[in-house]
C-alpha cells in the first residue's frame, strides 16, 4: 500500500528583510490512509509552516528549495491555484487553533455551513442539489460532530456559542467536502482542559468512524498522545525523530525528545524533578551547522557541529536523526 | 531543593499566622444592565514560605482573585489581610507603602515590558518609585538582579524585543523581586512560554523562593504545573471555591466530582521507560 501523504526531502526558505529563513530543512514524512500523525515541537520549529504547506496555504513568499509533497499520487507543490480548488477542502481540510477567527461574526452558523457546502459543488463544477437537500446536509454535518440541538446552533451567531462548540463547527465545515486528510493545527490549544478532552474524543471518533487520516500539530505532548498513533518530533525545521507514539514517548532516542519529555511536569506528581533544556531555539536565518540541536545538546561532539545527522532506523517504525542517539 | 523547602516550612510551624488571608471576597461586574458575579465569597490563607495554587478553567475567577488581593481591582465586598493588617482599609500612601511587600508577575512577558525602555531601566523602575536609591548604588542593584536571573550584565542595555520569551519573563520576575517583597503573586507566569522554557522558569521560581524566602500565590490553568509547584491548592469554578487542601490530597483523592473531572481531562503521556 502506498502512503496517502508522502513528504520527501522537503526544504523551504522564506526570504525576509534580515536574510533567508531556512524554515524547513529536508522533511521526510509518510502517512498511510486512516492513520494519525502528531507533529510535536516548540514555537518556531516549523510545524505550522509544514502543515500550511500541505494545505497549499503556506507563506506566499516561501521558496521550495527541494523535495515534494505528494498526496494521493498528486504532487501538491506543482498544482496551479485552479487545481488547488479541487483539492483544498475536498481532499484535504484543515482546522485551526482559534475557531472564532475563522468564523464570520456577522453570519449565522447555518448560513456559513450552507455556503461551504455550496462552494464545494461550485469548485468541482457540479450543479448544487436543491436547497432543502443542502440544508439537510448542514444538519447531518452537525450531527456528525455530535451537536445535539442542531436547529438552535444553525440559527446562532458565533459569539453565542462556546469555544468548544465553535471548534466542533469548524470540524463540521472541514468535513463538508468529505476530505481524506484532515490537518488539525493546535485544535485544542485555545480550549479549557475539559473541552479539550471532548474535542480530542470527537476527533478520535471521526478517525474510527470515517477512516479519516489526521495530521495533528501541537506543542502539547499530552494532546498529541491522546490522538496520534504515530508521532514526529520537530526541532528548528527538521524532524529529529519519528515513529509510533508508544515507541517515541516511552523510549525516546533523540536527546531533544528526551529533554522535551523531561521538561514536562507530571500530573501524577510522584515523578522526577523537572529538567530544562538549556538555551533557546536557534535563529533560522543562521541555523547552527551540522545538527541544528547541537548547541543545546548534552551529548554533542565535534561531528555534530560538522555533519547533519542522517535519519536512521532504530526499531520497527522508529527513525531518529542523531549522531549519538540513545539506545 | 524540595528538602530545603520542607525545612523552611517546618520552621514556621503549622500555627503561624497566614501572610495573606482573604475573607469572603466577592467581585460583581456590571455588564449591560446585568450583574455578573466573577468571584463569589472566596476565602483563602497563604501561609508564609509556602506556595498556594489557584487552579481553574477560563472564567473561573482565578485571575480576578489575584488582582483583588493585589488591590489592582477593588473587591465588591470582603476583606484582605496582609501581614496582620487590613489591606482593604488602606489607601493612598499607606497602600503604596504596603505594595512594595507584594508584587505580581503577569502571564504575557511580551506585553508587560515597555518596548521603549531598556531592560536596565525596567529593572530600575521599582527602586525609582519606592526608594531613594539612585546613581551608582542603583546600577549595582540592577546588576545584582540580572545576576539573580542569570542574565549577563550587558543585558541592561538591551531592549525587550532583543530577548526571548523566557528571558523577558525572568526580567519581569527580577523587577517583581527587586524590593524584596514577601509575597509574589504569579498569574499564569509560564502559560505563554514553550515547554522547555517553562521548565527553566519553574525551576528558577522554586530556587528563588528558597533563596529570597518568598511566599507565592500561583494562578494557573495547568494542573500538572500546579501539582509540581504548589504545597496547597484551591480549585475554582464559576467564581467559587470547589475544593481546597494540600496539593497531594486534592490530586490523589479529590472529594468533588468537578475536581475529578478536571484531573481526568488532562491527557496522560505514556511513562518514560529509560
Amino acid at each position: 500500500m502506498t502512503a496517502l501523504l508522502n513528504i520527501d526531502n522537503y526544504r523551504l526558505d522564506i526570504p525576509t528583510f534580515d536574510g533567508v529563513l531556512k524554515v524547513l530543512d529536508g522533511i521526510d514524512i509518510a502517512l498511510e490512509q486512516g492513520d494519525t500523525l502528531g507533529i510535536v515541537g516548540e514555537s518556531g520549529c516549523g510545524k505550522t509552516v509544514l502543515a500550511r504547506s500541505i494545505m497549499g496555504i503556506g507563506p506566499r513568499n516561501a521558496r521550495r528549495v527541494s523535495g515534494h509533497i505528494v498526496f494521493d499520487s498528486t504532487a501538491l507543490d506543482e498544482l496551479s491555484e485552479a487545481d488547488w480548488r479541487r483539492v483544498r477542502g475536498v481532499k484535504i481540510s484543515m482546522i485551526f487553533q482559534d475557531p472564532m477567527t475563522y468564523l464570520n461574526p456577522l453570519l449565522t452558523i447555518g448560513q456559513q455551513l450552507f455556503d461551504v457546502i455550496t462552494a464545494h459543488y461550485r469548485a468541482q463544477g457540479k450543479p448544487a442539489p436543491a436547497k432543502t437537500d443542502r440544508l439537510a446536509r448542514c444538519v447531518r454535518l452537525l450531527e456528525q460532530v455530535q451537536i445535539a440541538d442542531t436547529q438552535r446552533v444553525l440559527k446562532s451567531y458565533p459569539h453565542q456559542l462556546s469555544g468548544g462548540m465553535r471548534q466542533r463547527i469548524l470540524i463540521a465545515m472541514a468535513l463538508a467536502g468529505e476530505p481524506k486528510l484532515l490537518i488539525a493545527d493546535e485544535p485544542t490549544t485555545a480550549l479549557d482542559v475539559t473541552i479539550q478532552a471532548e474535542i480530542l474524543k470527537l476527533l478520535r471518533d471521526l478517525v474510527d468512524r470515517l477512516g479519516l487520516t489526521v495530521v495533528m500539530i501541537s506543542h502539547d505532548v499530552g494532546a498529541i498522545a491522546a490522538l496520534s498513533r504515530r508521532v514526529a518530533v520537530m526541532y528548528a525545521g527538521t524532524v529529529v525523530e519519528q515513529g509510533t507514539a508508544k515507541s517515541i514517548l516511552t523510549r525516546p532516542r533523540h536527546p531533544y525528545t528526551r529533554g522535551l519529555l523531561a521538561a514536562l511536569p507530571d500530573i501524577e506528581g510522584d515523578a522526577q524533578p523537572l529538567e530544562a533544556i538549556p538555551g533557546t531555539i536557534p535563529n533560522l536565518i543562521n541555523p547552527p551547522s551540522g545538527c541544528r540541536f547541537h548547541p543545546r545538546c548534552p551529548r554533542a561532539t565535534a561531528i555534530c557541529r560538522q555533519e547533519k545527522p542522517e535519519t536512521r532506523s532504530v526499531g520497527a517504525d522508529h527513525v531518529v536523526a542523531c549522531h549519538h542517539a540513545f539506545d | 531543593m524540595s528538602s530545603l523547602a520542607t525545612m523552611l516550612s517546618t520552621e514556621t510551624g503549622p500555627e503561624t499566622e497566614p501572610l495573606l488571608s482573604a475573607r469572603d471576597l466577592t467581585k460583581v461586574f456590571h455588564t449591560g444592565g446585568q450583574d455578573f458575579r466573577a468571584v463569589d465569597g472566596v476565602s483563602l490563607d497563604v501561609k508564609p514560605g509556602k506556595v498556594l495554587g489557584i487552579v481553574g478553567e477560563s472564567g473561573s475567577g482565578k485571575s480576578t482573585v489575584a488582582r483583588m488581593v493585589m488591590r489592582l481591582i477593588e473587591p465588591s465586598s470582603g476583606q484582605i489581610m496582609f501581614e496582620g493588617e487590613n489591606l482593604t482599609a488602606k489607601s493612598g500612601e499607606a497602600l503604596r507603602q504596603t505594595r512594595r511587600h507584594m508584587q505580581i508577575v503577569f502571564q504575557n512577558p511580551h506585553s508587560a515590558l515597555n518596548p521603549r525602555d531598556t531592560i536596565g531601566s525596567a529593572i530600575a523602575e521599582p527602586f525609582l518609585v519606592q526608594t531613594r536609591i539612585r546613581g551608582a548604588e542603583l546600577e549595582r542593584r540592577v546588576e545584582a538582579l540580572l545576576d539573580i536571573i542569570s542574565l549577563p550584565k550587558a543585558f541592561k542595555y538591551r531592549y525587550p524585543h532583543e530577548l526571548s520569551g523566557g528571558q523577558k519573563q525572568r526580567v519581569c520576575i527580577a523587577r517583581a523581586v527587586a524590593l524584596e517583597p514577601r509575597l509574589l503573586v504569579l498569574d499564569e507566569p509560564t502559560s505563554a512560554l514553550d515547554v522547555s522554557v517553562q521548565a527553566q522558569i519553574l525551576m528558577f521560581l522554586q530556587d528563588l523562593r528558597v533563596r529570597l524566602n518568598l511566599t507565592y500565590l500561583f494562578i494557573s490553568h495547568n494542573l500538572a504545573v500546579v501539582r509540581h509547584l504548589c504545597d496547597d491548592v484551591i480549585v475554582m469554578s464559576k467564581g467559587r471555591i470547589v475544593e481546597s487542601g494540600s496539593t497531594d490530597a486534592v490530586f490523589k483523592s479529590p472529594r468533588e466530582a468537578y475536581t475529578r473531572q478536571l484531573i481526568d481531562s488532562v491527557p496522560r503521556i505514556p511513562r518514560l521507560c529509560i
